[in-house]
């Protein structure tokens, strides 16, 4: 399953939130775009940019993040963490992660840690376990 | 490629280190106020939370 497919499935009783974080592979950094690894990015059709350097400003993330949201296409609203990337840090989610959070403000689901560890199936589980346990409080 | 080693290797310690911090089934969520792709907008999760569950998408381009 795919983001863009759980979102379509869900949007009308869960709020997505798409929080833009660092690069996990930006040119200047653990670059992919050369060798096997890029060819591995090639193969398995990811939409992951090869062309980022790493921000230097907000105003460089945020239009990275824009270039992000546009290429993606989850119809998912992004919002960009700080330099400081204090909510990258609160939610451990370098490179890539998923989380529910319940009405009561709790966490529901806490996905592992991406490229490997990210599955929108599992979420999608646990927001119908969720929804099942909640009833008419998430309508 | 060996810088290549010692950036994974940086990488591999910020995973450890905040991996055993992050928010588990149960804990409250992390609070947190951000602004859109045009600096606009700001949300805060706390005011979002008791109208619908929410889900955090958490990622980058690269």
């Amino acid at each position: 399953m795919s983001l863009g497919d759980l979102y379509a499935q869900y949007h009308d009783r869960v709020e997505f939130l798409v929080v833009y974080i660092r690069e996990a592979h930006p040119v200047d950094g653990w670059w992919l775009g050369k060798g096997i690894p890029k060819a591995m990015l090639k193969m398995s059709g990811s939409k992951a940019a090869l062309d980022v350097y790493d921000p230097q400003t907000i105003e460089e993330r945020r239009a990275v993040a824009g270039r992000c949201e546009v290429a993606m296409q989850y119809g998912i609203q992004t919002y960009v963490d700080e330099m400081d990337d204090a909510v990258n840090e609160a939610y451990a989610a370098k490179p890539t992660r998923l989380y529910l959070v319940g009405l009561d403000g709790r966490i529901v689901y806490a996905g592992g840690l991406g490229p490997f560890g990210f599955h929108p199936s599992e979420l999608a589980a646990a927001i119908e376990d969720y929804i099942a346990q909640m009833g008419d409080a998430v309508a | 490629m060996f810088g290549d080693i010692q950036i994974r290797k940086k990488e591999k310690s910020w995973q450890e280190r905040f991996d055993a911090l992050a928010p588990k089934v149960g804990d409250v969520a992390p609070d947190f106020k951000l602004h859109d792709v045009n600096g606009q907008n700001p949300i805060r999760l706390s005011n979002l939370c008791g109208h619908k569950p929410v889900a955090l998408v958490f990622g980058s381009f690269t």
